[in-house]
């Protein structure tokens, strides 16, 4: 122990500072890496739950059938069985949370161009429509029924 | 692949030619400005300490004059490296997760690390041995706020006998050789930040941290002559002519090899040409031509490479006067061009669409962070640090003790030698 | 010399051990201070993240171009206006080859009007001049060896042990080092949070029994999700391996993506 005293007093104020440097490291350290870090990997564990607990935009289908069981029944049985009633009339979860006319869209026109207008670029097996050959008018609900598409209204 | 491309009219993002990803069709690349001057300033300083080694560890005595302000160089230019990175972050106030947390898979993480270990155990030690004695003489003689400092640089050691003089000389020549692996990882990390991303054809192969580390050599070197230079024509000193004939051939000499690699990785990249290639080259072409042809390779490395090699070779038939010339107009070259280097590797990168199909502009915006406002105060703030530490540590009125020795056969050095 | 025991002394050792003891507990408290800041919600009791893994297959031979993914995707997720993607839909288009070029194909345009969301323009060429014409859908690849993990400096960016890639916006730095390394373009850095963010598969949703947003409203079906641990019966994603030959993007960087793709040409990159 006294030979470490006997260093010439550049080399021992160095080594305390460098054993300082690194204490104060050590003790930033502890306070400043998160409680949870290293639970699952390299990374913040209670970052899995914050990002679970995010809020919904979309409802998904069973909260829409909880109240339109009969809509969602008819859609089952026609082509449109692949379609989410959230495909054509929008973010349903504010109205899923709070049942008003106001809050869902009621879907248009352009709703069923939007899949059903001709693109050479779509697959053949999709019934494709060239609008101006087929319908000169603005309600393609005159002679079709979206929830059931091969009835006639 | 050019004559091929058609100009498809997107609705939002019209600045591009071909197909970008949709992610990609930002305005500005991710990595601006701010991202080119970080690999150019930590370049600079791997390269002044080199130059300083070579004093220290490999004894090359006509090169002490700039001893000193090699080292000086490098520190001023290490404290404002930081920066441009700090700046860029999107969320700079938690940059200390960066030395909490590491993540040890990525080269991005080791930077506090190697920061830190280059600053405080080579830079500064090797600064701090070298000062010490003086230290203790100047604490005694300035008066004022000024002798204060150079008291709390003494950190209240005040041994100043010639045995502790050779102790701190046998500490700084271990520091120095410590500091050579260490100033490469300190510049190769960076350049295998870029050469690791696969994702990116014209970053990711194993050429970039060697072209980076060779890079920054010269333009650390270039970076010592022109402030030599620059200080003795502030100070009407002569310059010590044979110091800045042995700069110019190790400049010369690593911009000959900085050059070969630099060419290797051209020639490979043309000749295997892998996926990506062509529009690679469109981008080179259109994107990139005047900082690529004229930036890098015909100002920062031919012009540089055929002054520097006539000196080689015709040295004593050129008058000193011209001789000055051709050393400070090489090293500004240098200096441009090694800059422009680095634009061309990560504005370049960014240019083009990972998509392989496409090609991006970049609009540099004159104020803001990522603005030439801001480049050009990131590079003159070193500059700045820097006076006021050749204005502290090497004072012409401030007499030394240190180990550079007054050469008989030649001018003064910059600060005058012990009484 | 050694100093003899005083009062002073002695009551300075006993008050050093008595205050390394309480140090460890004062600094735990002082710790769970300083950060609480960093967390702010609970675990869902009833979701185990070891207990699944899910995946995302594309069927592009199902995929009409409609765009309502990439719309369901912004909505959902709240991702800001402009070039922001977590998701999108790109046009292939390959044209026919010039009449005795001897080629096997013309040339192949790409394009991605605003992610596909608002549907896409007239295409450049003819219809007579198209060969081939399709649409792929791309998001997170799902890498098993993801580059952008493998260089985050600090840990933000993760693979969860249920196969989604995943960003805490709260420790991530924004140095934008990930986005550079996704091969698939499917990072960005988000202009409101400064921080990165991508396809989560909307995690949110799926750790309580949803689809992602996207796979709800394709109309097709051409989006398909599934648990591989916890098959449902007749699952989509089980079918979807079982009947179809599948590639991935970019196999040569050996990213190892779990994305499967089916029905889509060399030309997609």
């Amino acid at each position: 122990m006294r030979r470490l005293f006997k260093m010439p007093p550049q080399l021992i104020r160095i080594c305390l500072l460098a054993v300082g440097i690194v204490a104060a490291y050590s003790i930033a350290s502890y306070f400043l890496t998160p409680a949870s870090f290293g639970e699952y990997g390299w990374y913040r564990g209670a970052a899995l739950a914050e990002m679970a607990t995010r809020d919904r935009v979309y409802a998904g289908m069973k909260a829409c059938e909880e109240c339109h069981s009969d809509e969602s029944q008819k859609l089952m049985k026609h082509e449109h069985k692949s379609l989410a009633c959230e495909s054509c009339h929008g973010p349903g979860e504010a109205h899923a949370k709070d049942p008003r006319k106001d809050n869902v869209e009621k879907s248009s026109f352009a709703t069923c161009l939007r899949c059903h207008e001709a693109n050479p670029s779509r697959p053949k097996w999709h019934k494709q429509i060239v609008i101006k050959n087929h319908y000169t008018g603005s309600k393609c609900t005159e002679c079709h029924v979206p929830h059931s598409p091969s009835e006639v209204p | 692949m050019t004559n091929d491309m058609i100009n498809i009219v997107v609705e939002v993002m019209p600045h591009f030619e071909g197909y970008a990803y949709p992610n990609e069709a930002t305005q500005q690349p991710l990595w601006g400005v701010l991202i080119v001057l970080y690999p150019y300033i930590t370049g600079l300083v791997a390269g002044a300490f080199i130059m300083a080694s070579l004093v220290r560890v490999f004894n090359v005595k006509a090169l002490e004059p700039v001893y000193r302000l090699s080292l000086l160089t490098a520190f001023a230019f290490l404290l404002c490296a930081p920066l441009p990175l700090l700046f860029h972050l999107g969320h700079p106030e938690r940059c200390f997760e960066v030395m909490m947390t590491p993540h040890l898979t990525s080269p991005m993480a080791i930077f506090g690390f190697v920061y830190a270990w280059y600053l405080m155990a080579v830079l500064l030690l090797e600064l701090w041995f070298d000062y010490r004695r003086d230290f203790v003489a100047w604490s005694e003689s300035t008066p004022g706020f000024q002798g204060m400092l150079y008291r709390l640089f003494t950190v209240g050691v005040t041994d100043d006998s010639e045995a502790a003089g050779q102790l701190d000389h046998k500490i700084g020549h271990i520091l120095s050789v410590v500091g050579i692996p260490s100033a490469f990882l300190l510049h190769g990390y960076v350049g295998f930040i870029f050469g690791s991303v696969k994702a990116n054809p014209w970053w990711g192969n194993v050429l970039m941290p060697i072209i980076f580390i060779m890079s920054a050599m010269v333009s650390g070197i270039a970076l010592c002559v022109f402030n030599y230079m620059v200080l003795s024509w502030i100070r009407r000193k002569t310059v010590d002519m044979k110091c800045l004939d042995v700069m110019g051939m190790y400049l010369f000499y690593a911009l000959v090899v900085d050059a070969a690699i630099e060419a290797l990785d051209w020639i490979h990249r043309i000749y295997s040409a892998e996926e990506g290639f062509q529009v690679m080259q469109y981008m080179a072409q259109e994107k990139l031509f005047y900082t690529l042809n004229l930036g890098q390779v015909a100002c920062g490395t031919l012009v540089p490479l055929v002054l520097l090699g006539l000196l080689q070779l015709i040295r004593r038939r050129v008058p000193e006067l011209q001789r000055r010339r051709m050393y400070f107009s090489s090293a500004m070259l240098i200096l441009i061009g090694v800059l422009a280097m680095r634009w061309n590797v990560v504005i370049g990168g960014q240019l083009f669409s990972k998509s392989l199909r496409g090609v991006m502009g970049y609009k540099m915006e004159f104020a803001g962070l990522e603005g030439w406002l801001m480049g050009a105060v990131l590079l003159c703030l070193p500059f700045i640090t820097l006076t006021v530490m050749v204005k502290l540590f090497l004072s012409e009125r401030l007499p030394t003790s240190g180990h550079i020795p007054h050469r008989e056969d030649g001018p003064p050095a910059l600060s005058p030698a012990k009484p | 010399m050694k100093n003899p025991l005083s009062r002073r002394s002695v009551i300075g050792r006993i008050s050093a051990v008595v205050a390394g003891v309480l140090a460890a507990p004062a600094a735990k408290a002082a710790k769970a201070v300083t950060q609480k800041l960093l967390v702010s919600a609970d675990a869902p009791k009833d979701y185990d993240p070891t207990k699944h893994k899910w995946l995302m297959a594309i069927d592009a031979n199902r995929c009409i171009g409609c765009g309502l993914c990439a719309e369901a995707c912004k909505k959902e997720n709240r991702v800001p206006e402009g070039p922001y993607f977590r998701t999108w839909v790109e046009r292939y288009i390959i044209t026919k080859p010039k009449p005795g070029s001897g080629a096997a194909r013309g040339e192949t345009l790409v394009d991605c009007p605003n992610g596909g969301i608002n549907g896409y323009p007239e295409a450049p060429v003819l219809k007579e001049e198209i060969q081939h014409s399709f649409f792929v859908p791309k998001l997170c690849n799902l890498c098993q060896h993801s580059p952008c993990v493998q260089v985050c400096p600090v840990g933000a960016t993760f693979d969860a042990p249920d196969g989604a890639v995943l960003i805490d916006p709260k420790y991530c730095i924004g140095c934008g080092f990930c986005i550079q390394a996704c091969p698939y373009g499917c990072r960005f850095l988000s202009p409101v949070t400064k921080t990165a963010e991508k396809c989560t598969l909307c995690y949110h949703r799926i750790t309580r029994g949803l689809k992602p947003a996207c796979v709800e409203v394709c109309p097709t079906q051409a989006r398909i999700f599934g648990d591989l641990k916890n098959p449902k019966p007749d699952d989509p994603l089980e079918r979807f391996y079982r009947d179809n030959l599948v590639v991935t993007l970019k196999p040569h960087l050996g990213t190892e993506p779990r994305l499967l793709y089916a029905g889509i040409d060399k030309e997609v990159r």
